[in-house]
């Protein structure tokens, strides 16, 4: 008997500032409530295995996890020439794609989660679209985080695979387990042409310093988390961002590090249903 | 009672050689780097893979392609079964601590999958300060 994962993957195509995107995304969940997940910079929807199987979370949610354009099966737009120029995301073209996505899966007040430049995505989208989100979970996120815009990553004279799937290896934790880091490690290998122009967002166009107070809260709950062990985005970053937030929810996750859903799911499930549950006590 | 370097760098070679990680990917991993770890350097020079010499005493003139320099106790952090979170790794305690990665780091880059699992050896090695 074959031994089928009830999550299924589906293509959807969508329209964002003239590009034509078919974009990937995997679905599971028995629940009204979608759960909209954003993978880390340079990597693809399959960080969030653990939570597209999680019965318990799918029971009550609708996880939808899908693949940014160029990452995993969400090619580049299909009707330009992007090869012609670099890549670099800006937050307002990335935010256009999320709310057009939800739009295009007609899902109403989404949850929206994101990890890293997902985190600061999240925060950004409780900033300029309180009202299209029922609530936002960034992870590992900060109200800015440069650093790591750099050309290591597709530098021409190095294995650029190896410097993404190596250079993130110890924003994970030690504890995590080895099979998990090794795999977050191999989706990072393939993502290194994207790395980079994620990073543009990252760290050079994401900066809300001074913008943090305008975030409604009561429009759109924030609840971040940070792993200890997070050096990008270390806790006490994180903390000084929920800190200026009014109504901001900080949430510490000890012993785990940048990728929390792909390093150590377990672990992190921990922490996202309580999440849930201070999202759901105040919506 | 810290360990000798000349005992270091024997335990050192022998974890390094027979770590099935680094020997799945061993070939071409081929640089010449030093540890400076304050009151200790050593320069390490590798061959497809394998330890083929460490230079426990370099003098000034002795060549290498990079170098990653801190501080003795950063040093012993990082020698921890699980080292605390910021010591965990070089790039953590770069941005994060006193590690400082100096020289040609295109080399570094080149040879970071396995630079990287063989720099955890030390949390079952040890350090030599």
């Amino acid at each position: 008997m074959a031994k089928h994962s009830p999550v299924i993957g589906r293509y959807v195509t969508i329209e964002v500032d003239g590009c034509e995107y078919k974009v990937f995304y995997l679905r599971n969940g028995h629940g009204g409530q979608p759960l909209v997940c954003q993978h880390t910079a340079g990597c693809h929807n399959h960080q969030w295995r653990g939570l597209l199987e999680d019965e318990e979370i799918c029971k009550t949610y609708d996880v939808i996890a899908y693949d940014l354009a160029r990452h995993g099966k969400s090619d580049p737009p299909l009707n330009k020439e992007w090869w012609k120029e670099e890549y670099l995301l800006t937050a307002d073209h990335y935010m256009k794609f999320i709310v057009t996505l939800c739009d295009a899966l007609d899902l109403k007040q989404p949850i929206f989660m994101g990890s890293s430049f997902g985190g600061n995505v999240a925060l950004q989208l409780a900033l300029h679209h309180p009202d299209r989100f029922k609530a936002v979970i960034p992870v590992e996120a900060a109200e800015n985080s440069p650093g790591f815009f750099l050309d290591w990553w597709r530098h021409p004279h190095a294995n650029a695979a190896q410097v993404c799937g190596s250079g993130v290896w110890d924003l994970m934790a030690p504890q995590s387990p080895d099979m998990d880091r090794w795999l977050t490690w191999h989706y990072y290998t393939q993502g290194s042409e994207v790395f980079k122009g994620d990073l543009y967002f990252y760290s050079v166009d994401h900066d809300l310093r001074g913008k943090l107070g305008n975030i409604d809260t009561k429009r759109c709950p924030v609840v971040m988390m940070t792993g200890t062990y997070d050096f990008l985005t270390p806790p006490e970053a994180t903390e000084a961002t929920a800190r200026q937030i009014p109504g901001g929810i900080y949430i510490e996750m000890e012993d785990i590090g940048h990728f929390p859903m792909s390093e150590n799911y377990p672990l992190f499930a921990v922490y996202l249903k309580e999440a849930l549950r201070l999202i759901e006590e105040r919506t | 009672m810290v360990m000798s370097v000349r005992d270091w760098a024997v335990r050192f070679s022998e974890a390094s050689d027979r770590d099935q990680t680094i020997g799945a990917m061993a070939r071409y991993y081929t640089c010449t780097y030093m540890w400076d770890m304050g009151t200790q350097k050593v320069i390490i020079e590798m061959i497809d893979g394998k330890v083929y010499r460490i230079n426990t005493d370099p003098q000034p003139l002795d060549a290498y392609d990079f170098v990653l320099r801190a501080s003795p106790a950063t040093w012993r952090e990082f020698a921890r079964p699980i080292p605390a979170p910021m010591y965990h790794g070089i790039w953590a305690a770069s941005f994060r601590r006193d590690l400082k990665m100096e020289g040609n780091i295109l080399v570094l880059m080149q040879n970071l999958r396995n630079f990287t699992v063989q720099f955890e050896l030390l949390r079952k090695v040890g350090v030599p300060v």
